[in-house]
């Protein structure tokens, strides 16, 4: 443990930026603190974005998650089956397949046209539609058996994303933020980076901090320029004027509160003007991608129509972690990879979109020594069926499958290049090393040093977490 | 304790409540053995009836709705082993991690509650039923609170009798008491005239109102105050508000990425304006909202048989008069969920029925407080609504929403002109044509004269070829005669060209002709719908129950009902045909065989189908379980901030249950008694003790209760975000006071954000950076600005308006950056914070202490202290010398003092003081 604080302080300490001193003044203080008694009960609990210690030596500090909404077809892109290919179009009497398109649906296995290979030193089978992932395979975990087991979008999106599949519960960024607090005071500490084209499925439940208190919702970045808006005043404003503006501010909203003690709306407003003071020129600067040279603009695939959207908000997420921000997560538009139709085009052409970001990604944050620290998270709600489905006009596509996908981990104490869990021989259900979302979950506390029966807030009904199953398990196999 | 109250005998029906309490299960101990229906039913609804019981095609032939299906088991043989849970199959299975199959495993207590079950001998609580049918509901589940009749008890005794302003006090302390607390002090007079202001308006109270009732010294001034409030047209307009979420209403259509607008929508939310400031009773708006459309046509005399209306034909609703076209315009509420079929790109057959789902989850969450969507594709996991009690339900909107003979948005307009005004359209078209034809001639024969002007000193001859030429179709004229033509193109002017030889003889007629034109087209009507549902009659679509939810699947036939839940106990329908078909016997009450309200599957007195008319009428009958207990508490949420029942729109298993019951009821009692009156709720709930309390919180309260769910003081809300809005606008000076009107436009600005204004964006959408001018319309109240699915108002946005998938139950309040930096630096904030800063240097003067004072007064509604004033004083000063040190800027010459202020108007504008109310 001290070891690890220790780490810290020396990773803070040495940030360029002079938003590690605030972590740094409270580590210390911390230390101080440790034998004080405890608080008395009756103390009304206050809630701020102060860094707090875990419960264990954490392996990851903070995460970027991309999350890939409408379900990719694992069969495609991870997760071979030459099973598909010798019985291509042959209808297959097993599997209990469930169909979201019923009139669409059919038994027939489908085997895509995509070849697969191995690929880095470890061998890791994967899809030429992604490329550029195979080049970071060797730090990649590649987990082959997902499962929620609720084939609606919505559902299972609610369940990975806030572990229940009921919509207004606390997301996983929310959890994070809450227990961990956030290690820079110029930048909201859970950001999210939608796309332009739409809002994902559930919408602001992704990014919702349920019953936990305001402060520790996911703060939105604009899909276009300027990603953060009203980040500059008026020019008569700017500098001192401002200053003073704002301390007069601050002056009559805490005469406010001291008239109202223990009310966290009103401290958390407080906080979050403060916050917005320092996003002025902190936002524009953690955002301006431009500073990038032109190689880490050109890793990103920012030079070219396909990749460069998606291509500068990963940039953004990593210079997002690099500034402190505890979690950050990508969304793809609007069930982009819901592939019931058209799976021979538009698969290709999302994959075009996400694969060399992604990979890049990965790339850099390892090439600046961010990767041990930062957990990378790529998947999606769901996989896709190893069978055809018929959608109207000879298209097709395959229908939703929650019962076997495929996500990928990279860094944060994952171990790399190695795929973990199996579908079974048709790629249809999780048979092998089943990873629940709850284990998800459990494994992302473990790797952040978070006991989960020890992250909970309480509330009328009872005691509020994220992870309520029982059976929910840490997927050690995959620890470094 | 508080709960089983509800399960006192029925007083609505008291044959059925004698017997019904006679079998009502013993209270259970806590270590009784657990029995079936109680509490082992409910864990293998949740997690084992869509495979076991509720598909046409049980797996394993396994049936575990009933204990003796579950005794007799499946494929595998019996699921159960009664005294013997290790032995049990069910059992093995469960533990063994097989079953459920999904993610969703069972809980450990759940599993403890099934095997003790199983130990205890796999008990019922009764006999169970000979037949089971796809809609069967447990007395269990009929026995939830909230499918309970509204039972009004008597207020609790309490022992601080003072306090008790009303009954709702009385409720609010007995249940304090329990806890040995009580209400807080009341608040001071100032934070109650701002609090009531921003409840019943939306507005901060003018200084002169504080002024008023800060003099009125006589018993009763706070009483006096929400008359005068309630009498405001801005009543109205904040009301509205909170409706139009729960109905999900929009100017567009939605649902895809055209998000095509909806011209008329805003004259639903005119009439519900002029409906909530006129107060008209609640039963009779709702009925209006679900079947205006039949009410119209059921107090309209028809000559002869309305039978013979029945003709597959729409109806033309001529010549209405403002209230009956009132009517058809509150329905509406019907047309408010996404509908993407005017748009001809998207799948029809998805489009339409998606339609009708989202209309259906408007219905229910909005009237009945049930998520009733969640039936749509498979019977509800929790609550006691059936697949079929969904298509039931769907049946009732069918005819209207006909998804095989659809009309899309614009189809479904019905127009509004008066007979008179249709009379005066016929003459002014009929006038515009015969000026057009008019002009045509007198510019033909102005050309002609030209032509004959020019062949003067011609000869006959070549006068007549000429001619002859000329009036040859172009395309037969010979080559000779196009030689000719061309050799005298004066002799061959035309109406296209005589513009350019006699100038000003061919605008004479135009303008004279024009004129006359534009003053027909001033006088004809402008185009006026209403956004309604209609039927057509005679099409009386079947419905069929949609195996899961697939439009493609359809399976039998529904008749329009009631939920079975809210029927009578299933006890009393067997033997009948628990189908689905319809009862056509009613019983002594009116009600259908099945215990349904007869929703007629064609009303023969009524051109159409009369279901939603049934259905409305059976809803407002003031018997009904869930309206007006559902109703009350979204008001009561707006007043307290949080409902009695703190899901509004989930009044079952998975909702919570109302913290104080017996008051809910009375609540709903009460309201129903007072003619469904909204303003007199409003007075009800607002003249209470509990409501004048002050927000501050005390150190034994949070002990207990940090959510203040007992309402031992009031609770802080913050403005919701048109508020946020209104009430910078209102203090500012800028707000412009007009009431109605169709929407006022917005448009992205230059970085993409919506703001109000004119789109003036080219075809190819980019900005052309011109800017129309409004004229003060982008001053007006939030509620009238369009309200785009695709285009949400970024400051509205920001501070957390409705969103509508489809509709909004409950605001969730945020605390982000993004908002603290649009108070500071968007434009808006700023140009309010000048224009009060305006304001201010008006009304005070020069003086920065009284600036100080006056800007106080406005924005918080209370006086500073003598600390405060010097604190602010201070600031101006320094702020001034702050930008006195700054270059002066030649195209807005404003005076350091003037920056000063608006700056400082501005930090009160963004405080908590200002953002929150107490």
């Amino acid at each position: 443990m001290s070891n690890a604080i220790s780490s810290r302080r020396h990773f803070l300490a040495t940030q360029s930026y002079s938003l590690g001193s605030l972590a740094l003044a409270w580590l210390l203080e911390r230390d101080g603190i440790a034998a004080a008694p405890a608080k008395p009960t009756l103390e009304r609990p206050t809630y701020d974005l102060k860094p707090r210690l875990p419960h264990a030596e954490p392996k990851a500090r903070a995460m970027i998650s991309m999350f890939m909404q409408g379900g990719p077809s694992h069969v495609d892109l991870c997760d071979p089956k030459p099973e598909l290919a010798k019985y291509h179009m042959q209808d297959y009497s097993g599997g209990d397949f469930k169909f979201d398109s019923v009139d669409q649906a059919s038994r027939k296995l489908f085997s895509g046209p995509w070849k697969f290979r191995p690929r880095g030193d470890c061998g890791m089978e994967l899809s030429d539609l992604l490329p550029h992932l195979g080049t970071v395979a060797d730090d990649i975990c590649l987990i082959r058996s997902m499962r929620t087991g609720v084939n609606n979008h919505g559902q299972s999106i609610l369940a990975l994303q806030s572990g229940v599949v009921l919509p207004g519960r606390p997301s996983v960024g929310s959890w994070m933020t809450y227990a961990l607090g956030s290690e820079n005071d110029d930048l909201p500490a859970f950001m999210v980076l939608r796309d332009p084209a739409s809002l994902p499925v559930e919408g602001v439940y992704n990014w919702s901090n349920g019953f936990l208190p305001s402060l520790f919702q996911g703060t939105v970045a604009r899909p276009t320029e300027p990603r953060i808006a009203n980040l500059d005043p008026p020019p008569h404003m700017q500098g001192k004027p401002q200053e003073r503006f704002l301390a007069y501010l601050e002056q009559i909203n805490r005469e406010h509160l001291a008239d109202r003690p223990g009310e966290n709306d009103l401290a958390a407003r407080i906080a979050s003007y403060e916050l917005a003071a320092k996003m002025q020129s902190a936002a524009k600067e953690a955002f301006d991608i431009s500073s990038e040279t032109k190689a880490t603009q050109e890793m990103y695939g920012l030079n070219r129509a396909e990749t460069k959207e998606f291509g500068s908000r990963c940039l953004i997420a990593r210079r997002l972690i690099e500034r402190g921000v505890r979690f950050v997560q990508l969304f793809t538009a609007n069930q982009e990879w819901d592939h019931h139709s058209n799976i021979l085009t538009s698969l290709p052409r999302v994959c075009l979109k996400i694969d060399q970001p992604a990979a890049a990604l990965v790339r850099d944050l390892k090439e600046r020594g961010l990767l041990d620290t930062t957990l990378v998270h790529w998947g999606g709600e769901m996989g896709r069926l190893p069978v055809v489905q018929n959608a109207a006009k000879g298209s097709i596509g395959r229908d939703h499958n929650t019962y076997g996908f495929s996500h990928w981990l990279a860094g944060g104490g994952v171990k790399g290049g190695i795929t973990y869990g199996a579908t079974d021989e048709i790629g249809h259900k999780a048979v092998e090393n089943v990873v629940m979302h709850h284990d998800y979950h459990a494994t992302l506390f473990h790797l952040f040093g978070l006991d989960p029966q020890r992250v909970t807030f309480p509330r009328a009904t009872g005691i509020g977490q994220l992870i309520e199953a029982a059976q929910a398990r840490v997927v050690r196999e995959i620890l470094a | 304790m508080l709960r089983s109250c509800l399960l006192l005998p029925l007083t609505l029906c008291v044959c059925v409540s004698t017997t019904f309490a006679e079998e009502r299960p013993p209270k259970v101990a806590a270590n009784a053995a657990p029995l079936f229906e109680t509490q082992v039913r409910p864990i293998f609804k949740t997690h084992c009836f869509p495979c076991h019981g509720e598909e046409e095609k049980q797996e394993a032939k396994l049936d575990l709705r009933l204990a003796r299906l579950i005794a007799k088991g499946g494929e595998s043989g019996p699921a159960v082993v009664a005294g013997k849970h290790a032995d049990s199959l069910l059992w093995k299975r469960i533990t063994a991690g097989e079953m459920p199959p999904g993610e969703k495993k069972l809980s450990d207590k759940e599993r403890r509650t099934i095997a003790a079950w199983i130990d205890a001998g796999a008990k019922t609580a009764r006999p169970e039923p000979e037949t089971i049918a796809d809609d069967d509901v447990t007395e269990e589940e009929r026995l939830f609170w909230s499918f309970q009749p509204i039972r009004r008890a008597s207020a609790p005794r309490v022992s601080q009798l003072e306090l008790v302003h009303t009954p709702i006090d009385a409720f609010l302390l007995a249940r304090l008491e329990q806890d040995k607390l009580s209400f807080s002090d009341e608040a001071d007079a100032l934070t109650l005239a701002r609090r009531a202001s921003f409840d019943l308006l939306g507005l901060p109270p003018t200084p002169e109102e504080v002024d008023e009732f800060l003099a009125d010294r006589d018993p009763g001034a706070f009483e006096r105050l929400i008359d005068r409030l309630l009498e405001s047209p801005h009543y109205g307009e904040r009301w509205t508000r909170h409706w139009l979420d729960i109905a999900g209403y929009a100017d567009s259509d939605g649902f895809g990425e055209k998000d095509l607008e909806r011209k008329y929508a805003y004259k639903y939310r005119d009439w519900l304006v002029r409906a909530i400031n006129a107060d008209r009773p609640w039963d009779e708006l709702i009925r209006e909202q679900l079947a205006g459309d039949e009410l119209l046509l059921s107090l309209t005399s028809v000559a002869g048989d309305k039978r013979a209306l029945k003709g597959k034909a729409p109806i033309e609703y001529r010549g209405l008069t403002p209230q009956q076209a009132d009517m058809l315009i509150a329905t509406g509420f019907l047309r408010m969920g996404p509908d993407g079929t005017g748009d001809a790109a998207v799948n029809q057959d998805i489009a339409r029925n998606e339609c009708i789902a989202e209309t259906i989850k408007i219905v229910s969450t909005s009237l009945l407080g049930l998520t009733v969507g969640c039936a749509q594709c498979h019977s509800h996991r929790y609550d006691p609504i059936s697949h079929v009690d969904y298509h039931r339900m769907r049946a009732i909107f069918e005819p209207a929403l006909d998804w095989k003979e659809w009309r899309n948005p614009n189809a479904r307009l019905v127009s509004l002109w008066t007979a008179e005004q249709n009379q005066l359209v016929t003459k002014c078209d009929l006038e515009i044509k015969r000026l057009e034809k008019e002009r045509a001639d007198k510019i033909e024969e102005l050309a002609a004269n030209f032509r004959e002007k020019n062949m003067e000193g011609f000869s006959d001859e070549l006068k007549d070829k000429i001619r002859e030429a000329y009036k040859t179709p172009i395309a037969k004229r010979t080559n000779e005669q196009k030689q000719l033509l061309a050799d005298h193109p004066k002799a061959a002017v035309g109406v296209n060209l005589i513009d350019r030889n006699l100038k000003d003889e061919h605008k004479a007629i135009m303008d004279q002709f024009g004129k006359l034109i534009a003053d027909q087209r001033a006088i004809r009507p402008a185009d006026d719908f209403a956004h309604c549902l209609t039927e057509v009659p005679g099409n009386i679509p079947p419905t069929y129950l949609f195996f899961r939810g697939e439009f493609s699947q359809p399976k039998q036939e529904v008749a329009p009902g009631e939920l079975a839940v809210l029927c009578l106990p299933s006890r009393d329908r067997q033997g009948a045909d628990s189908s689905t078909q319809p009862s056509v016997e009613p019983l002594p009450d009116g009600r259908g065989s099945n215990g349904s309200p007869r929703i007629p599957v064609d009303d023969p007195s009524l051109p159409t189908s009369g279901r939603r008319l049934a259905y409305a009428q059976h809803l407002t009958n003031g018997q009904h379980p869930l309206v007006a207990r559902v109703f009350v508490n979204r008001i009561w949420m707006h007043h307290f901030g949080r409902g009695l029942v703190s899901t509004p729109s989930d009044f079952g298993r998975l909702g919570e249950p109302p913290t104080h019951p017996e008051l809910l009821d009375w609540l709903a009692d009460e309201f129903m008694r007072s003619g469904w009156s909204l303003k007199k709720l409003h007075r009800l709930l607002m003249t209470s003790t509990a409501y004048r309390q002050s927000s501050r919180r005390r150190p034994e309260l949070d002990a207990v209760d940090p959510d203040n769910r007992l309402l031992g003081r009031m609770s802080i809300r913050r403005l919701e975000a048109e508020t946020v809005r209104d009430a910078m606008l209102a203090v500012s000076g800028d707000l412009t006071i007009r009431l109605f009107g169709a929407p006022i436009p917005v448009t992205p600005d230059e970085t993409g954000q919506i703001i109000v204004g004119v789109d003036t964006r080219d075809t190819a959408g980019r900005p052309t950076g011109k800017k129309v001018p409004l004229n003060g319309e982008e001053y007006r109240r939030s509620v009238y600005i369009t309200v785009r699915r695709t285009m949400p108002l970024a400051m509205l946005e920001t501070f957390d308006a409705a969103t509508l998938a489809p509709n909004c139950a409950i605001r969730t309040p945020s605390t982000v950056a993004p908002q603290s930096l649009m108070l500071m630096n968007n434009e808006f904030a700023s140009d309010q914070s000048e224009a009060l800063a305006d304001r201010v240097a008006r009304e005070a003067g020069s003086v920065p202490a009284a600036q100080a004072r006056q800007a106080w007064r406005l924005t918080l509604a209370r006086e500073p202290s003598d600390a405060q004033v010097q604190s602010a004083v201070a600031f101006l000063t320094e702020h001034a010398e702050q930008f006195a040190g700054q270059p002066a800027d030649k195209k807005n010459p404003v005076t350091p003092a003037q920056r000063a202020l608006s700056s400082f108007c501005q930090a009160l504008l963004i405080s908590n003081g200002f953002l929150y109310v107490d």
